[in-house]
């Protein structure tokens, strides 16, 4: 391709294709940069690769069991998203949840924005040719897994809130697991940041690189840790509290200068207030119920739906034609490890969800793609995507 | 933040003609006309620093039970970094002899790939986008799989990928470079690059 460039100059720029299936793509993206030399000049990306028709499938479907696909979102951390639209669905019924729910909720949330950040920071490195961080990073998030096996039964598209509930309380032992994994992720996060934080090679590469302004971050609808590493003091949590997290002592991380070194420094003095957080609602837990007493709502036990009529009936009704969420529309966004994940509901009081429109983070995140890649060497871009942490399964839906 | 909502309602109403929507029972949504759309989120940027606009979602009415009104409309989710804690949910109605929405993409970056999801997934069109293609499915996809009369286990057979090169010479020149000689084409199982290949 044959161009004049602004100034009248002459220049022969070579398209190159990268992805859909590229290994630095981690998922599925494709990015098509007309280079010269190693610079990219300009770049258009694409993406939809992985597009399974979320918002189709769960219309066919009851209201819970849009839960299940709810996972495949942001699979990394596949149950803050079935919490957040559990809370979205909870706060068209109106209901309050039981005070031990909510803890569960707060720490399961923690736990797996620990596991996102980690797996964000440690395919970063990777892609930038560091594979001890890889390690560090991965055995206190294997450790978490653990816990989501007990927890759950699975280990990756884990679903573990329900309307009005839990699938189940948590077993015995929960809390010594959890504080265990907290004493190895804060020792993982020295390992990290031993290899992060005076690394030479790691900092040319980062700082500086994919640099975004706050205004530019904000058009570009940036929420979550990339947009704190800009600088801009948001997040969801603070600013419209839920599940109590107003009452816990941690702090929002910020960062300075918006470039890929500080999105990844951000997510991990988050992990650090995330075990804050974790830690202070162990002291929390309580015991007591975790699933609402509404058979309208939540599935009732085996034990009132044996021994007591509207059990047996509430038991049948939410299966077969799914529980009624009042008829209306509503938008609810919860803080999830990536940023803002809202859903758009529209609810026409029947059993199965109308419309369901999901709000992913990492849909905003990733349009800003090709503009933050301007400019810099085809290597750096590689070193901005991992940064964003774009999920293919919130992105394409 | 109820004041807000309040304020900005009767704001928009005085202002706009907006008229609140009694569905949403558990937030701030209001219907603006068409045509209005861009001068409303312009208005609610500049006054009341309303300066992300978090998702574009479209709705098909089809078979909404007792619906009335044009058959499409698309929620605007709009919130403030400014001011924390303040949202609110614009609705245009959108009928389907006319289709055409005017865009807000000079407004928001993000504006650009929401409303070409919209298109993609519903067949709206907005007036002024400037790269208005789809996004989420292939481009050789026929229909628009969102729309209510979609069905969901229909196939079709898409083989071609995106040659993308054209955009991208679209975009270089709105970057200011002048594409002199542009690229071809190529099919590589034209008989000319099948030199040395199993398969002559």
């Amino acid at each position: 391709m044959i161009v004049l460039d602004p100034n009248g100059e002459k220049l022969n720029l070579m398209p190159l294709n990268m992805g859909p299936s590229h290994p630095a793509t981690h998922h599925c993206v494709r990015l098509l940069a007309a280079i010269e030399g190693e610079t990219i000049v300009g770049a258009v990306h694409e993406i939809g690769f992985m597009h399974r028709g979320f918002e189709k499938m769960v219309e066919r479907g009851t209201w819970q069991q849009v839960i299940p696909y709810t996972d495949r979102l942001n699979y990394c951390s596949a149950m803050m998203n079935n919490i957040a639209f559990c809370r979205a669905v909870e706060n068209m019924f109106g209901i309050e949840i039981p005070e031990r729910n909510k803890v569960l909720r707060v720490i399961v949330n923690e736990l797996s924005r620990i596991n996102d950040h980690f797996i964000c920071v440690a395919a970063a490195f990777q892609d930038l040719g560091g594979t001890t961080p890889f390690m560090y990073a991965f055995n206190p998030r294997e450790e978490i897994m653990l816990i989501w096996e007990k927890l759950t039964g699975a280990r990756l598209t884990n679903s573990f809130a329900r309307i009005g509930g839990l699938y189940r309380d948590s077993y015995d032992g929960f809390e010594s697991d959890v504080l265990a994994a907290c004493v190895s992720v804060e020792k993982a996060l020295k390992d990290l940041h031993a290899c992060l934080d005076r690394n030479r090679i790691f900092l040319d590469r980062t700082v500086g690189i994919g640099k975004i302004s706050k205004e530019d971050a904000i058009s570009y609808g940036w929420t979550g840790p990339v947009l704190r590493a800009t600088g801009v003091e948001s997040d969801l949590r603070k600013d419209e509290p839920y599940y109590d997290y107003e009452t816990y002592d941690w702090d929002v991380v910020v960062g300075t200068n918006g470039d890929a070194n500080d999105r990844l420094q951000v997510r991990l003095a988050e992990i650090e207030e995330s075990v804050k957080i974790v830690r202070q609602a162990l002291k929390r837990l309580a015991p007591g119920p975790v699933d609402i007493v509404d058979p309208r709502i939540r599935v009732p036990s085996h034990k009132m739906a044996y021994q007591d009529m509207e059990g047996l009936i509430g038991r049948f009704k939410s299966v077969y034609e799914g529980i009624r969420v009042p008829q209306g529309e509503y938008y609810c966004g919860s803080e999830c490890a990536n940023g803002e994940v809202g859903f758009t509901i529209i609810a026409d009081g029947s059993g199965h969800p109308y419309r369901i429109k999901v709000r992913s983070p990492s849909f905003a995140h990733v349009s800003a793609f090709a503009e933050l890649v301007e400019g810099l060497t085809l290597a750096d871009s590689m070193a901005i995507l991992p940064g964003l942490n774009m999920i293919a399964g919130e992105l394409d839906r | 933040m109820d004041n807000f909502a309040e304020t900005i309602v009767s704001v928009l109403e005085a202002k706009f003609g907006a008229k609140r929507e009694a569905l949403a029972k558990w937030d701030t949504c209001v219907v603006v006309e068409k045509n209005d759309i861009h001068a409303v989120i312009e208005f609610l940027k500049n006054e009341y620093q309303m300066d992300m606009l978090l998702d574009l979602a479209g709705i098909d009415y089809l078979t909404y039970p007792n619906h009335e009104g044009p058959r499409f409309a698309i929620s605007y989710a709009l919130k403030s970094m400014k001011n924390p804690g303040r949202r609110i949910r614009l609705k245009v109605l959108v009928s389907e002899a006319d289709l055409k929405v005017p865009t807000v993409t000079d407004l928001y970056k993000v504006a650009n790939w929401l409303e070409r999801e919209v298109f993609d997934q519903y067949g709206l069109t907005f007036v002024g986008h400037p790269d208005l293609r789809r996004i989420l499915n292939h481009h050789e996809f026929v229909g628009h799989p969102l729309r209510k009369d979609y069905p969901a286990t229909r196939r079709q057979w898409l083989s071609e990928n995106d040659y993308l090169v054209p955009e991208l010479e679209k975009h270089l020149e709105t970057l200011g470079y002048k594409v002199i000689q542009r690229s071809e084409e190529i099919n590589p199982c034209d008989n000319e690059y099948l030199e040395g290949s199993i398969q002559k």
